[in-house]
């Protein structure tokens, strides 16, 4: 494999960015936006053939390492922007650049007439480019720097229509709530350069496994702030606010930004860091319970929603809950497994999502959705194909991931562990069959109906398509040996000694797992599409407990009287006391200071000559005098 | 006649020119005891150039002497031009630095 040409992958986009952005205003919006897919398709060529290269190598030697750049030197600490493409990273810059190529493509026609036609290009751009530099970073640093670029094109991306005031809000939230996560990552990075004098990942995997004089409790908190920092961008509980806000952006931002790649981000960080992990299996530990409590609480808040984007962003949530579980068990192939599946078939449900809202002319409620099978049937079939994936169907790409996760969730953390893990992809099949409501049952919109076109439907087609076959990477199935795992080369979990009941009850599971979901998920179905009416009216008779579920828990109000509102009175304290009384006060008061001090001593100038002649032998003689006095003369 | 008179006629011409600076307002007047206490100095020059036997302070003198005639153009020049804008050479009236 060719190192030098690694550079390759990040240049593409960078000068999408460039050519859009300094001259996109002389283009029409075809160019703008050929230039835009072209510059990812590129990119993605190139990636294709690194990955070719990459499996034809020996598993040992799919390591390849470029520095580009020695950014910061200082004695043992040597920051390099350095890129390092492993099959982890290669799997991340495939689902990047795969399905950021399709969004491009659904964009172009998505985002048609839009002011902003072509700042929109240039944002997903800009994204895609900080998002391979997260993923082909060396060292943590380099990382940090990928992750607030995607976070400010995520910011960017939100608040798109910024004439509107929820879209500008949901926008600065996202922004905030990242900052919390990130101040434990900063801290993350801090303790680590000061413990091990080194960020680079690979350094930092020889270090941790030899001998390193750093106590459980410094690594521990390592792993805790790097987490902290995974649970802001990935939109863990409590910081997993921001999100479900997050859909005011365009629907293909939400697609690739807030489903498939940068909310995944937390993810694949903890996966890079592995060997730290394994260091420290209480924060192991603690990982898994915060994604299994994120699984479930997400799963039963988008029960709730009646928004499409919003159910699928607490969806989103949800199953990145798991990928975390996965993370917590040590399964980081499992993780990194579901990461790809969820990527392709969430991806799909937002672009049918986005479909849908087009062909309702910017319809989002699931109230007024209704027999949409019969007007736009292709659209239909890819969203159902993403739908049975995200509900783990067999033999559709969620299936695979799922039970790999529930499975190893049961291993690592016993019975009770996997029940509520296992209650959380019942209620993921309850909230996929909710949105079937969609397609099926009696029409309940109004006017007319815009077809999507082919460029929106084509994407929709690859990943339903990828969606379906996906799973195949899981093969073969019951061992933790599959071609995926064996292709990421994570170490693998000695299997303990009773492996022959453990194979055998392992097959079981999965078969009864499979069919109960698939049981509720039908129940679910027949309940939100022939008894649609009386769900609803379900709903009504219990007002309280669809309000607690659609506002997730009440969440954001605690957050507003835990944390905004003091923060706004502190603020206005600010701005009314210590700003204009003291700050203010200050300098005007130097001021006043100044104009008094010159008023008293304007009274010295008489105008009168004979006043100065006098001071100037009056000064004469007293500098005189005081000279002769101190020679002694008298 | 000692060093002693010769500077205490300076002495006094000075006091005379300085008090006559304060208390006048005529400036051409003003001008007038500029000139005394130019002089004055000129005088406790000469003396003690004479009475110590060096010739700095005659020297000195020829350079106030260059000076004050100098001072003496501009000084008229001023007042001049003091008098076409005032209308007055009272320097009790003229208070245009009056802060």
């Amino acid at each position: 494999m060719i190192s030098e040409y690694l550079w390759l992958l990040l240049a593409f986009p960078a000068l999408g960015v460039l050519v859009n952005g300094l001259a996109g205003n002389r283009f029409r919006e075809k160019t703008v936006a050929v230039i835009a897919a072209s510059s990812i398709g590129l990119s993605l060529a190139v990636a294709l053939g690194f990955f070719c290269e990459m499996t034809a190598a020996a598993p040992d030697a799919r390591i390849v390492a470029t520095t580009l750049y020695n950014w910061l030197a200082d004695g043992a600490l040597q920051i390099r922007i350095g890129l390092l493409l492993d099959p982890l990273s290669m799997v991340m810059v495939l689902v990047v650049l795969g399905i950021g190529f399709l969004i491009h493509i659904y964009s172009a026609s998505y985002m048609k007439g839009d002011d902003g036609y072509r700042r929109f290009f240039v944002y997903l751009n800009l994204f895609i480019f900080f998002m391979l530099l997260l993923v082909l970073a060396d060292n943590l640093v380099l990382t940090f720097v990928g992750w607030e670029g995607v976070g400010l094109c995520s910011y960017l991306l939100i608040g798109f229509w910024h004439q509107k005031k929820p879209a500008c809000d949901a926008g600065r939230k996202a922004f905030i709530v990242n900052r919390i996560g990130d101040y434990g990552f900063i801290l993350g990075i801090l303790l680590i350069i000061v413990v091990f004098q080194t960020v680079d990942y690979r350094e930092l995997a020889t270090i941790v496994k030899g001998s390193h004089g750093a106590t459980p409790g410094i690594i521990a908190l390592m792993a805790l702030l790097l987490f902290m920092g995974a649970m802001g961008k990935s939109a863990q509980f409590p910081l997993h606010v921001w999100l479900p806000d997050a859909m005011e952006g365009p629907t293909p931002v939400s697609a690739l930004i807030h489903a498939a790649t940068m909310v995944n981000a937390g993810v694949y960080l903890m996966c890079r860091v592995s060997p730290l992990l394994a260091q420290s299996p209480e924060v192991l530990l603690v990982i898994a319970a915060v994604g299994l409590i994120t699984a479930v609480y997400a799963a039963f808040s988008a029960l709730g929603q009646t928004d499409v984007k919003r159910v699928l962003a607490y969806s989103t949530v949800s199953q990145i809950g798991y990928m975390f579980v996965a993370v917590g068990s040590g399964m980081y192939a499992a993780g990194i497994f579901h990461l790809v599946t969820h990527g392709i078939f969430k991806g799909l449900l937002f672009l049918g999502a986005g479909a849908v809202i087009h062909a309702l002319n910017g319809e989002q409620e699931i109230s007024r959705m209704g027999g949409l099978f019969r007007e736009i049937p292709a659209t239909a079939v890819a969203f159902i194909a993403g739908l049975l994936a995200l509900a783990g169907v067999f033999p559709l790409a969620g299936f695979f991931s799922k039970d790999a996760i529930l499975w190893g969730s049961f291993e690592h953390f016993g019975t009770n562990f996997w029940l509520v893990a296992f209650a959380g992809a019942l209620l993921t099949a309850l909230y996929c069959g909710k949105l079937f409501g969609v397609f099926f049952g009696r029409k309940r919109y109004e006017g007319h109906l815009h077809r999507p076109s082919m460029l929106m439907v084509a994407p929709l087609a690859i990943l339903a398509a990828a969606a379906l076959t996906a799973g195949l990477l899981g093969f073969p199935m019951f061992t933790k040996d599959t071609f995926f795992a064996r292709f990421l080369g994570f170490p693998i979990t000695a299997i303990t000694a009773d492996a022959g009941a453990l194979h055998n009850l392992e097959i079981i599971m999965t078969v009864l797992q499979g069919a109960v979901i698939l049981v509720i998920l039908t129940a679910a179905v027949y309940m939100f599409t022939k008894m649609r009416d009386r769900m609803a009216a379900l709903g009504d008779a219990f007002p309280k407990t669809a309000a607690l579920l659609a506002g997730g828990f009440g969440l954001d109000r605690i957050n507003d009287v835990l944390f905004v509102v003091p923060v706004k009175i502190l603020a206005r304290f600010n701005a009314r006391i210590i700003d204009s009384r003291i700050i203010d006060g200050a300098v005007n008061g130097m001021g006043h200071l100044t104009m008094f001090a010159g008023r008293l001593l304007a009274g010295l100038q008489t105008g009168q000559l004979r006043h100065y002649a006098f001071s100037v032998i009056a000064g004469t003689f007293l500098i005189l005098g005081t000279a002769l006095y101190f020679a002694g003369l008298f | 006649m000692t060093l002693y008179h010769f500077v205490g006629l300076g002495v006094v011409l000075f006091a005379i020119g300085a008090a006559g600076f304060f208390i006048r307002n005529n400036a051409v007047v003003l001008l007038l005891c500029i000139e005394i206490m130019l002089n004055a100095v000129n005088l406790i020059f000469a003396s003690f150039a004479r009475f110590l036997y060096g010739t700095e302070g005659q020297i000195f003198i020829f350079i106030i002497m260059t000076i004050a005639a100098a001072e003496a153009a501009v000084g008229l020049g001023i007042i001049i031009a003091l008098y076409r804008s005032h209308k007055t050479l009272d320097m009790s009236l003229i208070k245009d630095l009056k802060g």
